[in-house]
């Protein structure tokens, strides 16, 4: 049995720009607030006035969350008000029943061993999608409400204390919020780690190429076909 | 009911002349944060606002903020203040005690009703009709409700009666709540604090007595003039934090050059209180500077949010006391043996159906 290969264009440029702006930034602010939390690298001789080491740090963490959040914004406007099928929120229906159905399922089922075949397809396979929401999409928002606030308390009548201020007493006090925000940070490693193994897992299994699709923008379509007889 | 004195003739009767009473208005209206222009009004209230009385309450507490109270450090506004509250009930300093004392109170309460302060410190058991705090024969949180329902407004004074301090740490074995969530319909000041600082808990009362209304609050019911700003926004160590040159042992250099306590656990970062800045004991020092980290004393659930000595806190994970950063490295931990698990199935799986193919 042959298979054959037809190649879709399926992520068009905002996608793939999102997505590496994104994955940079995100690796960055681990990084720096890791040092945050725990300033692991640290001057141990001489004045204060040498050094800048935590202050440096925390200026990328900021500058680099306001370049997440206005991507973040970005991909918004992309999912609900793009032309593009294959990126926008419409099909990703998870109140709906039907959208639990038979796609899902399969998919599921594949992942799970149970279902030999591989099912195929050209925007996300819906199981992906669901680990989207919950991660990036849920996981963002968290991050970007958390973070906001955090910042904000540095001017507490400022504008952004006024829009974001309300977190803090919500989750009882500066300090869980801290707690929280760190807590939710380990959650894109976890999502890193299943996120870069499945993609890996496709290419070897489906040969659909997702890997590279996220750099070219295509996709490889595997279709089962009957051999030719001569 | 006799003729209710003003402040300015209960201080003029004490022999204050009119010179130490402006320099006292000036004073008391700096220490409330109203500035230069607001003399004339903290003076206008002063000649005209009669006397209000002050019941003060004590519930389960350890009487931490009467100590720090009655040691406010500038002689005159100790002075002034302690004079300016007339302060009707107090179970700790009256020299009466027992029938005598709530009869006190009960009088005050309908003599002065809808007019008198309540000061609460400490806060009520609320477990078993709370018997855990008894006050004169009745549960301290009937003795609160009673006494709140009259009230001109509630001043909760420290960490205890604003967000329940020790006893409401888990488990809270005695149901113990905070003042504001028993009770309802009343202007409540939050002054939190283990204890509050002297002069902020003076500032504060002054505030009431002057204006009659309560200071301008934050979202956590905190008056903003002492609440605004975290330790670590003023502190004199932050050039340390920023350097990023950090106390590592109680006994290193850093410890003897003074460098940032964040390493050590402060929670300077996330605290609102003004001790870095007023400091404590009439501005002599405040835990900073003394070398040791902020326990974040004038936070909610500051008894939860240990250990004290460690920067991340303590995170309850699978019935054993953990972090935020040992609970993300399980998590990808279980992650990455998940992912090595699932590649073997999907090699084998691979293996079966390249195999089907052949046949």
């Amino acid at each position: 049995m042959a298979k054959l290969y037809q190649e879709q264009y399926v992520w068009r440029l905002p996608v793939r720009w999102y997505h590496w702006i994104n994955a940079l930034s995100v690796t960055i602010l681990f990084l720096t607030g890791i040092y945050i939390a725990t300033p692991f690298l640290a001057p141990s001789v001489g004045e204060a006035t040498w050094y800048h080491m935590m202050a440096w740090i925390r200026y990328v963490h900021f500058g680099t969350a306001f370049v997440f959040l206005a991507n973040f914004l970005f991909r918004m406007y992309w999912a609900l008000f793009g032309k593009d099928p294959y990126a926008r929120f419409a099909g990703f229906k998870p109140w709906n029943p039907v959208w639990w159905g038979q796609p899902f399922k399969d998919q599921l089922a594949s992942y799970l061993f149970i279902r030999k075949k591989e099912p195929n397809y050209c925007g996300h396979n819906p199981v992906a999608a669901l680990t989207y929401f919950l991660f990036v999409f849920c996981g963002s928002i968290f991050m970007i409400f958390t973070g906001l606030a955090m910042y904000s308390e540095s001017n507490p009548d400022g504008f952004l204390n006024g829009l974001f201020g309300w977190v803090i007493p919500l989750f009882g006090g500066s300090m869980r919020v801290h707690t929280v925000h760190h807590l939710v940070a380990w959650a894109f490693v976890f999502f890193l780690i299943v996120h870069l193994y499945a993609i890996i897992r496709h290419d070897i299994m489906d040969r659909s190429s997702v890997t590279s699709s996220m750099v070219t923008g295509y996709k490889t379509r595997v279709e089962e076909c009957p051999e030719y007889a001569d | 009911m006799k003729k209710q004195q003003t402040y300015a003739e209960i201080m003029e009767s004490r022999g204050i002349d009119r010179r130490e009473f402006m320099k006292y208005c000036s004073l008391l209206s700096v220490y409330l944060g109203l500035g230069a222009s607001g003399l004339p009004k903290m003076l206008k209230a002063m000649e005209t606002k009669p006397r209000i009385p002050v019941l003060w309450l004590h519930g389960l507490e350890c009487t931490c903020c009467s100590e720090s109270f009655i040691r406010s450090s500038h002689p005159i506004v100790a002075d002034i203040v302690l004079n300016m509250i007339s302060l009707d009930y107090d179970d700790t300093l009256s020299a009466a005690a027992g029938h005598q004392l709530e009869a006190v109170r009960k009088q005050i309460m309908k003599e002065y009703k809808g007019k008198y302060i309540l000061a609460v410190e400490g806060n009520a058991p609320t477990k078993d009709n709370g018997v855990y705090c008894m006050v004169g024969g009745d549960s301290f949180l009937n003795v609160l409700k009673e006494t709140a329902a009259d009230a001109m407004a509630v001043i909760s004074w420290g960490s205890c009666a604003s967000f329940g301090c020790v006893q409401n740490a888990k488990p809270n074995p005695t149901g113990a709540q905070p003042v504001h969530k028993l009770i309802s319909g009343k202007p409540i000041i939050n002054v939190p604090g283990c204890p509050p600082i002297a002069e902020v808990m003076t500032g504060t009362i002054a505030h009431v007595l002057t204006f009659g209304t309560l200071p301008e609050l934050d979202r956590l019911g905190r008056p903003k003039a002492f609440y605004g700003t975290r330790i670590h926004d003023k502190c004199y160590r932050r050039p340390y934090f920023d350097a990023g040159m950090f106390v590592e042992s109680f006994d290193d250099e850093g410890a003897q050059k003074g460098w940032c306590l964040y390493k050590m656990g402060c929670k300077g970062p996330t605290t609102y209180n003004s001790c870095s800045s007023m400091k404590w004991n009439g501005g002599v020092s405040f835990p900073i500077q003394a070398g040791h980290p902020c326990i974040g004393c004038s936070e909610p659930n500051f008894w939860d949010n240990g250990p004290f000595y460690s920067r991340l806190a303590a995170v309850p994970f699978v019935g054993t006391d953990s972090n935020a950063d040992r609970i993300g490295m399980v998590a990808v931990g279980a992650a990455a043996a998940g992912v090595a698990a699932h590649a073997i199935g999907s090699a084998i799986k691979k293996k079966s159906a390249d195999n089907d193919n052949e046949e």
